[in-house]
């Protein structure tokens, strides 16, 4: 049995740690990249901030979009609600909600995070480059320990759920910017692209090890986008993610009913679905931007079903 | 002692580490006197930030009176000097408490009930009905067990000799144990020498005491559902509740996860509603149910009153004890415990003037920069004068209230607390202290060895309250 208001919280504990994670990494990357970049060439910032949707505001806030704007504004602004330091405050306060439920390996975890993100903490003293990985890090090692000390039950279920959509977005994300950033135009697709540039996304995106593991030939466009969407065994990739949320929905509710299936069970069910037999070829001649597209529409409404069949009663 | 207290100065008050200087300690001292000696100051100031690191580490935090996200969250300052009880004083507080509370507790069901203490003339009706803690919802009920109050932690103080007096009764969810025991933690975690060849009685039974405590109260069940009910992160004693339902096992919950149904509370969870038998609340009784008490409030559960009153459902502890802890019927404890018990008061009370009472009023009145004044409804060292630290202004203003208002105070002679020796700005000064144990009363009676020793951690000061910046520190009941 688990509480409603306690499912929702580990979902969100997970969705904002998940998400500082994966900002950190786009950071780290892209900083290091940049170092790569002549004078005047394509610089990799805004396309982070048009990854998490939040241009408009920034535009306003930044007129003058300096790079350090940009790094700023999605590590340490607290104006941000999408900002590193934001994520790790309202998982903080979530994970305070519930701290009954989750152990307490868990919680000091989280906690000890929060207060070295706290001004003149200890994140901050060191090279960017450090805190970035450190903070990477941190997160990483709260989804070892949840998995490591919470029983296998609901709780650790919607713990995994919220992980998991939020990854597959964010890795949806990373392709859709950075793939239109590195193909100035639609007639170079398929073309030979600046490497580096191929190599920075797949490591913005936690994939080049694996990737260079299952993929032996040079680095390509369609190789890329097959790898980071349609992956089958990659954690990371869009598809692995996908069946992930649809076989922990189908744990959580362990009640089927022969009557006609639910909302929430056909958009697993059809999502999980379409993501494992689509070809990368069929994506790409239809739109890769409308697919991602239609999948970030898609995980906005699955969000929505799951907080309506099992937060809200 | 050559180093660690070389510089040392007891106070005038009672000082429980050393009889006069530092060169008379009391024999139940000098084991842990030569421990720390030989740590020296140096070492006890290293560890005593390693000690606020870990519990800043485990969350042992709480939020000062504001909201927000940004609210400034802070622990509860630490000192790591402990304060010793000898275990004879400490079997004699134990029965003085437990023969307080009896008498409590018979004392809330009869005036709730046959109201012979007020037929036979002991207690003033009019004193018990303008009690802001009296809830008439609650008359002719007789909760589970007959009895009212499960969990209350006790302030006793120690005055100029040494004895040990009664100084409130704090009946309407107590806090502070959690860091009694969070305490305990830090102290074996960070001075594990300290405790090595000493016979320190152990605390950490107080989880397991508390949950067979409401585990008794559902009489219609071998396997009750027990919630902890909290207002949430904002309240300041958020930490506690967390860590009580941790240690516990069971839910924490806040009102909105609740809800009444035809006569029963359910839980709201992912597969549907849950019954639940008992609710360890830690909310006041105006904010339990808004249909019942204060209609504004969104911390409880609308209905629940009446679900508690069809005995669907166990509150710990069951609104309308507040009436108890009134600091003006306070001054009846004494003849409660004669009244119902026949027996004389274990651990006296500290004399206290009821300003209600006209001549009492005028010796007050009169005497108020030598008087400690307190309204009678308030906790936390809130609404209090006290008469040789304050200005005429204050006094006047008391004067003022005393006399619009004089049902709701009381004045009591100003003592001087007890000092221990404690980490001032890295150096060792006489501090202040207070005791507060926790006692338990399911089917039987459990009193927590020791309890949270508050202590005054500015110099001079005698306010112990977190909320006034005091601080605590770990108590041991020493002896075979």
């Amino acid at each position: 049995m688990l509480l409603s208001r306690v499912a929702e919280s580990l979902y969100w504990i997970n969705r904002y740690l998940e998400r500082a994670e994966n900002i950190s990494r786009f950071v780290e990357v892209s900083e290091a990249m940049s170092l790569d970049c002549p004078p005047g060439s394509a610089e990799p910032w805004l396309p982070l901030i048009d990854a998490s949707s939040d241009r408009e505001y920034f535009d306003k806030r930044f007129p003058e979009k300096k790079p350090d704007d940009v790094i700023n504004f999605l590590i340490r602004d607290r104006l941000n609600p999408n900002s590193i330091i934001s994520c790790i405050q309202m998982a903080r306060e979530n994970a305070r909600q519930i701290r009954d439920v989750m152990t307490t390996e868990m919680w000091e975890q989280i906690n000890i995070l929060y207060w070295n993100m706290q001004e003149g903490e200890s994140i901050w003293n060191k090279p960017r480059q450090e805190q970035l990985s450190e903070i990477r890090r941190e997160c990483q090692l709260f989804y070892g320990i949840t998995d490591a000390t919470l029983s296998k039950d609901l709780a650790w279920r919607f713990s995994i759920l919220g992980r998991l959509i939020e990854r597959a977005d964010k890795t949806s994300r990373i392709l859709d910017v950075k793939y239109y950033l590195l193909l100035p135009s639609l007639d170079e697709l398929g073309g030979v692209l600046d490497e580096l540039q191929w190599i920075a996304l797949l490591r913005s995106a936690g994939a080049y090890q694996m990737f260079r593991k299952a993929v032996q030939n040079s680095i390509k466009p369609n190789s890329v986008a097959r790898f980071l969407l349609l992956d089958p065994i990659f954690p990371r990739s869009v598809r692995y993610c996908l069946d992930g949320i649809s076989n922990t929905l189908k744990t959580i509710d362990n009640s089927p009913s022969n009557e006609n299936p639910s909302e929430l069970e056909c958009m697993r069910g059809l999502l999980k679905a379409k993501w494992s037999y689509i070809r990368i070829e069929d994506i790409i001649n239809d739109g890769l931007h409308e697919a991602i597209d239609s999948l970030q529409m898609d995980l906005n409404k699955l969000n929505d079903l799951i907080q309506e069949k099992y937060f809200i009663n | 002692m050559k180093n660690m207290f070389s510089s040392y100065q007891p106070k005038n008050s009672f000082d429980e580490y050393f009889k006069d200087n530092v060169n008379s300690a009391r024999e139940i001292l000098i084991p842990l006197l030569s421990s720390l000696d030989n740590m020296g100051l140096e070492e006890l100031n290293r560890n005593h930030s390693a000690a606020k690191k870990l519990l800043l580490r485990h969350g042992a935090t709480f939020r000062l009176n504001d909201t927000g996200l940004k609210g400034t969250e802070r622990i509860l300052p630490f000192d790591p000097l402990p304060r010793i009880i000898s275990k004879d004083d400490w079997v004699t507080l134990e029965n003085g408490l437990k023969q307080r509370l009896e008498a409590i507790d018979l004392f809330l069901d009869d005036i709730y009930n046959s109201q012979k203490i007020i037929n036979d003339g002991i207690i003033p009706r009019e004193l018990i009905e303008s009690s802001e803690g009296w809830r008439p919802q609650m008359i002719g009920f007789k909760p589970p067990l007959n009895k009212w109050c499960q969990i209350s932690g006790l302030d006793l103080i120690r005055d100029r000799k040494g004895d040990w007096h009664v100084l409130e009764d704090n009946l309407r969810c107590p806090s502070g144990v959690a860091y009694f025991l969070e305490n305990r933690l830090v102290m074996k975690n960070i001075f594990p020498n300290l405790f090595s060849g000493r016979i320190v009685k152990p605390i950490d039974e107080y989880p397991s005491y508390l949950l067979k405590t409401l585990q008794e109260l559902a009489v219609w069940t071998d396997t009750p559902k027990i919630v902890l009910l909290t207002p949430g992160i904002f309240n300041s004693a958020y930490f506690e509740h967390s860590y009580l339902a941790q240690e516990m096992g069971i839910q924490l919950v806040q009102g909105h996860d609740l809800v009444c149904n035809d006569d029963y509370v359910y839980l709201k969870t992912t597969s549907g509603l849950k019954r639940v038998d008992v609710i360890y609340r830690r909310i006041d009784d105006d904010f339990l149910d808004p249909l019942n008490f204060r209609k504004d409030s969104c911390l409880g559960v609308r209905g629940l009153l009446d679900v508690f009153k069809a005995g669907h459902v166990a509150l710990a502890n069951a609104p309308g004890t507040g009436i108890a802890d009134d600091k003006m019927i306070y001054s009846f404890v004494p003849k409660m415990i004669k009244y119902y018990l026949d027996e004389e008061i274990i651990i006296k009370n500290v004399e206290t003037y009821i300003c209600h009472y006209q001549k009492d009023r005028e010796y007050v009145l009169e005497n108020l920069s030598k008087l400690v004044v307190k309204s009678v409804a308030e906790a936390g060292g809130y609404g209090m004068l006290i008469g040789p630290h304050s200005t005429t202004a204050e006094i006047e203003e008391f004067a003022y209230k005393i006399k619009k208002n004089p049902r709701n105070f009381i004045a009591q002679p100003t003592l001087e607390l007890s000092t221990v020796p404690s980490l001032c700005d890295g150096e060792l000064y006489p501090c202040h202290v207070d005791l507060r144990p926790y006692i338990l009363r399911g089917k039987d009676s459990w009193v927590s060895p020791g309890g949270l020793t508050r202590v005054a951690l500015k110099k001079g000061s005698l306010v112990v309250n977190s909320s006034q910046g005091g601080g605590c520190k770990d108590t041991w009941v020493v002896g075979k």
